[in-house]
């Protein structure tokens, strides 16, 4: 053991070694100081072609999570932003010259949205769509925000997250906005429902804020809320909450909670007789739910801040790369990381076309584009989208959609409701 | 070089708050008690530090937070787990081993349980904009680096001790430590407040350096780092969880930089970035294969201590006799 030891500390020595040299060689990047000049050149190059890509690649942060218990929804959000590289790129990128989206992994936790926050602000972006969960949004956007750089949530949906300081916006839009209309579905489904279940999981920030304004909600149209049953999304029982709402009597249950233990719920409160309709918060909305409830999905509500059904150029262009690629409908976290890279994309344009931007400093870059994003009104898959003076997200687009099970009880899809 | 700390400068930071905090788990194990109950001490003195510094203290938005309302919140967060470590300790360190390890686990779950559901910890939200006490996140180094080096200095001191005697006669033999007339509860309950109170003025801190706090701070998975960073860095000695929390921390960032390196071919690079956690827990199982011990264990000490004392006379000869 002990003759193994030594060369083993050896290795791990030079790993170490050979980490801090090059990180070290990383990070004062002399390649990146040039850039300017070289970029100048190739554009004045490329001026009379502009579709030909030409220049050094403007590089775009994507700090979300694809490790970790979060990396269910990063994955998503990987695919989105990657995709979006490739589909703003294949149609001539910022005037010309292409953007190159640096991926870089944050985990579950703060301290790891930090760390690659500061990774990605080191390695020169223009601006970073970032990160997964708004607690981790809470940690590092101030970092960006001091080093003023750009951020764009893609799925950061609590309260106060513009706030966070004038360099922080988002395109997901917040949860008070979403969930209403899945109720006034519900009751144009059935004019008769008075009485309310509501049920969270009450460990999950997305599902606590958003109770609150299905519970706000149901009191506004009238609707009795006889019971408020919390849970923690590591749950798989529900027994207890479910017996106890029945007890009540209620003609709507509204769940807020996140795939595996919403469904299951979903699944519980049928199997224990619950008949009326129920309703599926944000975090419900993704086909992973399908192998949870199976069959008993059918006919859960779910309210949407993306649809693939939504009639534009724009989506179906996303919904065309996407299904080429992944053979499946683009899920909504895919949607609006996509939005966030075209938001800084379109951005950059519309800066490069007032002031050439080859020509800025990355700090200046930085500062004029965070202006120019909020500034500008965008065409996404999302719908039309622009923002407001506090820098938060105006949707005019939401969704509402029914699942259907195919008789398989396995499959299943997302019918929309208009 | 300057660029380089403070493009790492969260990386640098947390490395040190992860020393400090495998310290605090180092102290009652010192007296043989495996206490998983740090976490939730620093989860604890993160929210004295979230809820003083948003609700009591008024700092104008974008003004810098004192220093000296840092260390107020600093002893506050000392006596509270002070005092809450004495009320927990006296009936959980009656448990030994496994028992009382599943017991501080418990106490950590309530902990954050209880934090969910008041009004004034934020709920699953938690607390964010946490004023920042210095300009820059290289600048917690000014309170980071003597705390951890005062923490290093009282631990060592301790050993020294009558007190660190009496742990260490515990942590050898509890039965004949109590025979002896050293009272086991007594320096049990000891052991682990001074814990206790260490990992609450890391949390507090650490909920500046994080600007928000939440219930996922300290919570089980916590407690299991904490513990991999003493038993990995070394549990005989100080220096193992100090250099255990350094390595520990330092590791995945690093294993993310090498992927940057230039000239790798793409598809080292890409594992590399994909696989740095495998990678990360590979070198842990391969560390627990090769240091049962932890890598700094009082043996290891000993003979860098022989190899410096001997080098003024050594020949080269001798050197290789004595490296085996």
């Amino acid at each position: 053991m002990k003759r193994l030891a030594i060369p083993f500390l050896v290795i791990l020595a030079l790993v170490l070694a050979a980490c801090g040299s090059s990180s070290s060689t990383a990070t004062p990047a002399p390649a990146v100081t040039k850039a300017p000049a070289a970029t100048t050149a190739a554009s004045a190059a490329s001026g009379s072609a502009p579709v030909a890509l030409s220049g050094q690649p403007i590089p775009i942060g994507l700090a979300i999570a694809t490790t970790s218990n979060v990396a269910l929804l990063g994955e998503e959000e990987k695919n989105g932003g990657l995709l979006a590289e490739k589909f703003f790129n294949d149609r001539g990128g910022v005037n010309g010259r292409p953007i190159k989206v640096i991926l870089q992994d944050t985990a579950g936790d703060e301290q790891g949205a930090i760390n690659a926050f500061q990774s990605l602000i080191s390695a020169k972006v223009v601006g970073i769509v970032g990160p997964t969960l708004s607690q981790q949004a809470f940690a590092a956007d101030p970092t960006a925000n001091s080093a003023k750089v750009p951020v764009i949530g893609p799925s950061n949906t609590a309260k106060g997250i513009p706030q966070i300081g004038e360099y922080v916006t988002r395109v997901s839009a917040p949860i008070a906005v979403v969930a209403p209309n899945a109720i006034k579905q519900a009751l144009k489904i059935n004019p008769n429902i008075k009485k309310v279940a509501v049920f969270y999981a009450q460990n999950d920030a997305f599902s606590v804020s958003e109770t609150d304004t299905f519970q706000t909600t149901a009191k506004s149209l009238n609707l009795e809320v006889t019971t408020v049953q919390k849970f923690q999304t590591t749950d798989t029982d529900f027994q207890t909450q479910v017996t106890n709402a029945l007890a009540t009597k209620p003609d709507l249950a509204i769940v807020s909670g996140l795939a595996a233990d919403g469904g299951n719920l979903v699944k519980q409160l049928r199997e224990l007789g619950f008949k009326g309709i129920i309703i599926g918060g944000n975090g419900l909305n993704t086909a992973n739910i399908f192998p949870v409830c199976k069959a008993q999905c059918d006919g859960l509500l779910v309210a949407q801040a993306y649809s693939p059904a939504l009639k534009s150029d724009i989506n179906d262009g996303f919904k065309k790369v996407y299904t080429d690629q992944f053979k499946k409908d683009p899920p909504q976290f895919a949607a609006q990381t996509f939005t966030g890279i075209q938001v800084f994309v379109e951005a950059l344009k519309s800066l490069d076309n007032k002031t050439k931007i080859a020509n800025m400093s990355i700090e200046d870059l930085r500062v004029a584009l965070n202006k120019e994003v909020t500034a500008g009104k965008y065409d996404t898959p999302l719908g039309k989208i622009s923002f407001d003076k506090d820098r938060e997200l105006v949707q005019n687009d939401f969704y509402v959609a029914q699942i259907k099970m195919n008789p398989d009880g396995a499959t299943g899809t997302f019918v929309f409701l208009s | 070089m300057s660029d380089f700390f403070h493009a790492h400068s969260s990386v640098i930071v947390s490395m040190v708050f992860a020393a400090v905090l495998g310290l605090s788990l180092y102290l009652p194990l010192m007296a043989g008690q495996l206490s998983l109950a740090s976490p939730g001490f620093y989860a604890l003195g993160g929210y004295v530090a979230a809820v003083f510094s948003t609700k009591i203290f008024n700092v104008a938005s974008g003004a810098h937070f004192p220093i000296p309302y840092l260390l107020i919140e600093m002893i506050v967060a000392a006596v509270l787990c002070g005092a809450l470590a004495i009320i927990v300790g006296i009936p959980a360190l009656r448990l030994r081993g496994i028992y009382l390890a599943l017991a501080t686990v418990a106490f950590v779950e309530i902990l954050r349980v209880v934090s969910l559901n008041l009004k004034i910890t934020g709920g699953a939200v938690g607390i964010f904009k946490i004023p920042q006490p210095f300009r820059s996140t290289l600048q917690y180094l000014w309170i980071a680096l003597p705390l951890l080096i005062l923490a290093m200095a009282f631990v060592y001191r301790l050993e020294k001790s009558r007190i660190g005697r009496a742990f260490t006669a515990i942590r050898e033999d509890e039965l004949a430590a109590d025979a002896m007339g050293i009272a086991p509860t007594y320096h049990k309950v000891l052991a682990f407040t001074m814990g206790a109170i260490l990992a609450g003025i890391v949390g507090t801190v650490s909920a500046h350096f994080l600007n928000t706090w939440n219930t996922r701070q300290g919570d089980f998975n916590a407690s299991i780092t904490v513990l991999a960073i003493v038993l990995i860095g070394g549990s005989r000695t100080f220096l193992g969880p100090v250099l255990g929390g350094l390595v520990l921390t330092a590791l995945p960032e690093i294993l993310r930089s090498v992927a940057d390196i230039g000239g790798l071919p793409h598809w080292l690079a890409q594992f590399l970035k994909d696989g740095r956690l495998i990678i990360f827990g590979l070198l842990l199982v391969l560390c627990t294969v090769f240091f049962p011990q932890g890598i700094i264990t009082p043996e290891f000490l000993g003979r860098v201590r022989r190899l410096f004392s001997r080098r003024p006379r050594a020949t080269t000869a001798d050197e290789a006799r004595a490296a085996p």
